[in-house]
């Protein structure tokens, strides 16, 4: 018989994981917000679309920035807060903040910075980039979650999921963009995808912040049902290795 | 406590993937080679199903010859052909008209073999014309009196399609009688716009042009102010082609912006001017000669083709051209697929003063169906326009659409080239985008037809998801789009060219000299001759068989207008 003890995700508190599930989850509704906002604008023909364009810039530049850095910052208390493998897994998160900063800005750094040929859809490769630098992280946050024996068994289960949703938020309008643009043009099918995948676009950091806030919300029920005596910095548990499945 | 080793557990799961894939391949159809269609077999029409409006249908059938020209991208669907196809069966089975064709030929040499047949005598019942051959024809008393079917049997959608235009109807008659049904198109999709690249303007803080001191403003910025911000001068305000006029990078739209309207006639104090030799040429000249000399123009642009300008453009030097709606489509959408923030935006073309300016252009007609002269059934002609007005034109229904003009899922068949009958709404282009910005206002696409759905996603792309590559669509058929100031150029800032009759005899004789002749003028003035060689040339222009023309087109006016 092989003992294995669970523990909390952050040690003392669980403060900077709330704050970053919050701040994740607010980005993305303001995005969404903002970006609904001026395009019923534009798409009213209330403004012209070269104002659309300059003021979602705008915003995106400026938010995306302040953002970025609070990302960055939750992050790495995140990283200070846990221990072993969460820890890992939220400094590997922290790379993710880069993300917001590039959204506005991908476009002239890989094609007039960096060099990089267009292949006549730079917008789409701008914005797969972006995706990729947000979501590879958080995939792998959500995989070391998933993977460590020591996380709390429901934390577990919600990083295994989160995996798939973040999979299917960043992918799903990629692949809708190249369907539309470059393999079905014309197709209705593919038109209707075109909505859905406007919407699935604006959960794109909502869903994975609310992943961390139900991380944290997991990690503090384990905590409180495991150590009744709130003194202790960290809650155990003994499991035995069969419950845990032979596989391990 | 016997567990099953890993090695057992591997040869289990492998037993039950081989039993799933025997039973999915028990569950496919029997394979082999599908039987080939019977030869000769047609597919099924389902015109049954379609809610179709016919103003006629011959009982028994009668028969009706013409002839057809094709190009060599026409496909068919299987079973189909020129002689047997969607067209004809509907022409046959729902208006009992039975069509067939005597030859058919390369659209290029239609005129030639349309000619031959003529003079041998084999003249088609119904068939296809251009304006020359109208009146050729006309005058051999070939072609049957059209007033009296189009009079009593032309459908409200029919005579709503060919007024539109004002002059579609005018061009095809002659002493006052209607001898060819004009096959129309949007005339206003010619007229020229102001192209600016958004994304520049918006990087130097610019507003949009209302005069043309703004836009020659605009022009200059972009030529001293580093717009792409490469470090580099290596950017032209405005493109233009050695051809000096066309729907791409053509300077009638800056010569518009000085109500100056060459190769046009139009109307002044009651007569017919060309618009060429006018005085406001002269300031439009001017101040090209001053962006010439800025290097706001591309020092080369007196050798440039439109593949040069188009490369250009691509290159992101250039950042205003004068060109149509559909420049977006071509060559636009080279300079955002190199520079992924490009974005050109369309401006109606601003005044010198304070008068607004309009955008010449010209009727698109450049066809006509005439009767032959002695035909039994010269309203069959008439019936068969009311079929494509009644029920293509305007029509949302996708069944019938997809029917008689093509679907999706066989995008290269075009069913519409299988008839002769073809006509467009000539306002078709407004009114199509003022539906799909209403339906993107309301967000609601449900009345929209596949076409248009389609403009809607994309549209919605680019606003929601941020698909800078849908930006064509945006800046032509979206909010606030070339579309829009097309509308405004149809209700009262355009200048239509008023002759529209086949070139008078002096003009088919001198033109061909006159023409080359001014565009050489204007390009070496545009580079720095003196102002003085416009004068010159208008009085060479007059003395060299101008006045004739004028003389000769005004006698046309009196006649036809």
């Amino acid at each position: 018989m092989r003992n294995t003890t669970t523990r909390p995700l952050m040690r003392q508190s669980h403060l900077p994981l709330i704050l970053l599930g919050a701040t994740m989850v607010g980005y993305g509704l303001l995005t969404a917000l903002v970006g609904g906002w001026l395009s019923n604008q534009a798409m009213s023909g209330l403004i012209t679309a070269g104002a659309y364009r300059s003021r979602l810039g705008a915003f995106e530049q400026t938010a995306g920035l302040v953002v970025a850095l609070l990302f960055f910052v939750l992050f790495v208390l995140c990283a200070v807060y846990a221990s072993g493998v969460a820890r890992v897994a939220f400094a590997i998160g922290a790379l993710a903040s880069a993300a917001p900063v590039l959204v506005g800005r991908a476009e002239r750094l890989l094609f007039q910075v960096i060099g990089l040929p267009t292949m006549s859809a730079g917008s789409v490769l701008a914005g797969a980039v972006t995706t990729l630098i947000f979501t590879l992280p958080m995939i792998i946050l959500f995989i070391l979650l998933a993977c460590g024996r020591r996380v709390p068994r429901a934390c577990r289960w919600l990083s295994l999921a989160s995996i798939f949703v973040v999979l299917g938020t960043a992918f799903f309008p990629i692949y809708v963009t190249v369907l539309a643009f470059l393999l079905k043009p014309g197709d209705p099918a593919v038109g209707r995808m075109i909505q859905v995948s406007s919407q699935v676009i604006k959960l794109r950091f909502i869903l994975p912040g609310l992943s961390l806030l139900l991380l944290a919300l997991f990690s503090l029920r384990s905590t409180r049902q495991q150590a009744p005596d709130a003194s202790a910095d960290v809650a155990a548990v003994t499991l035995t290795a069969s419950e845990e499945g032979e596989s391990r | 406590m016997n567990h099953p080793t890993e090695r057992t557990r591997m040869r289990q799961l492998v037993a039950l993937l081989l039993l799933v894939m025997m039973l999915v391949s028990c569950g496919e159809p029997a394979s082999g080679p599908t039987p080939p269609p019977a030869a000769g077999a047609v597919p099924e029409d389902s015109f049954g199903a379609l809610d179709l409006v016919t103003t006629v249908h011959y009982d028994p059938p009668i028969e009706m010859s013409s002839v057809a020209a094709v190009d060599a991208t026409i496909k068919f669907l299987d079973g189909n052909d020129i002689h047997n196809n969607v067209w004809t069966r509907a022409y046959e089975q729902l208006l009992g008209i039975k069509l067939t064709y005597q030859w058919v030929v390369d659209g290029s040499m239609y005129g030639q073999k349309l000619g031959l047949s003529v003079n041998s005598g084999d003249i088609p019942d119904m068939f296809g014309v251009s304006a020359a051959q109208l009146h050729l024809f006309h005058e051999a008393g070939l072609l049957a009196d059209l007033t009296s079917v189009y009079e009593t049997l032309a459908s409200a959608k029919t005579r709503d399609v060919l007024t539109q235009d004002p002059v579609s109807l005018k061009a095809a008659t002659i002493d006052g009688k209607l001898y060819g049904i004009p096959l129309t198109d949007a005339a206003v999709a010619s007229a020229p716009l102001l192209w600016i690249r958004q994304d520049w303007m918006d990087q130097l803080g610019i507003d949009p042009p209302t005069t043309m001191a703004d836009a020659l403003e605009i022009s200059r910025r972009f030529t001293e102010e580093d717009p792409d911000g490469n470090g580099v001068a290596d950017t032209i305000g405005l493109c233009a082609t050695k051809s000096l006029w066309g729907a791409i990078a053509g300077l009638q739209g800056f010569f518009n912006g000085y109500h100056a309207y060459p190769n046009i006639w139009y109307e002044r104090d009651g007569k017919l001017v060309y618009g060429s030799v006018q005085p406001e040429m002269r300031s439009a000249l001017e101040a090209l000669q001053k962006m010439y000399a800025q290097g706001q123009l591309d020092p080369e642009f007196g050798v440039k083709d439109i593949n040069q300008v188009t490369e250009t453009i691509a290159q992101g030097k250039c950042g205003m051209e004068f060109g149509v709606w559909w420049n977006p489509y071509h060559p636009l959408n080279q300079s955002q697929a190199n520079y992924p923030q490009a974005f050109w935006s369309a401006f109606p073309i601003p005044s010198v003063d304070g008068v607004p300016a309009k955008s010449q252009y010209g009727s698109a007609i450049g066809a006509f169906l005439v009767v032959r002269q002695g035909y039994e059934h010269p309203e069959a002609l008439i019936h068969m326009v009311n079929f494509w007005s009644d029920n293509i034109l305007g029509s949302e229904d996708d069944p019938l659409r997809n029917t008689f003009l093509g679907s999706i899922e066989t995008p290269d068949v075009v069913l519409y080239k299988y008839t002769p009958v073809v006509l467009w709404e000539p306002n078709a282009i407004i009114n199509d985008g003022n539906k799909l910005r209403d339906a993107l206002a309301s967000k609601d696409p449900s009345g929209l037809n596949l076409d248009a759905q389609w403009r809607y996603r994309i549209i919605q792309a680019y606003f929601e998801q941020g698909i800078l590559e849908a930006w064509v669509e945006v800046a032509t058929n979206g909010p606030n789009g070339a579309t829009t100031i097309l509308e405004e150029i149809a209700a009262d800032r355009g200048q239509l060219n008023r002759f529209y009759g086949v070139p008078t005899p002096a003009m088919a004789e001198k033109m061909p000299t006159l023409d080359p002749m001014q565009d050489e003028v204007i390009t070496k003035i545009i580079m720095g001759d003196p102002l003085d060689a416009f004068d010159q040339f208008v009085e060479n222009w007059y003395n060299l068989g101008g006045t004739e023309i004028v003389e000769e087109v005004n006698l046309w006016a009196e006649r036809n207008q």
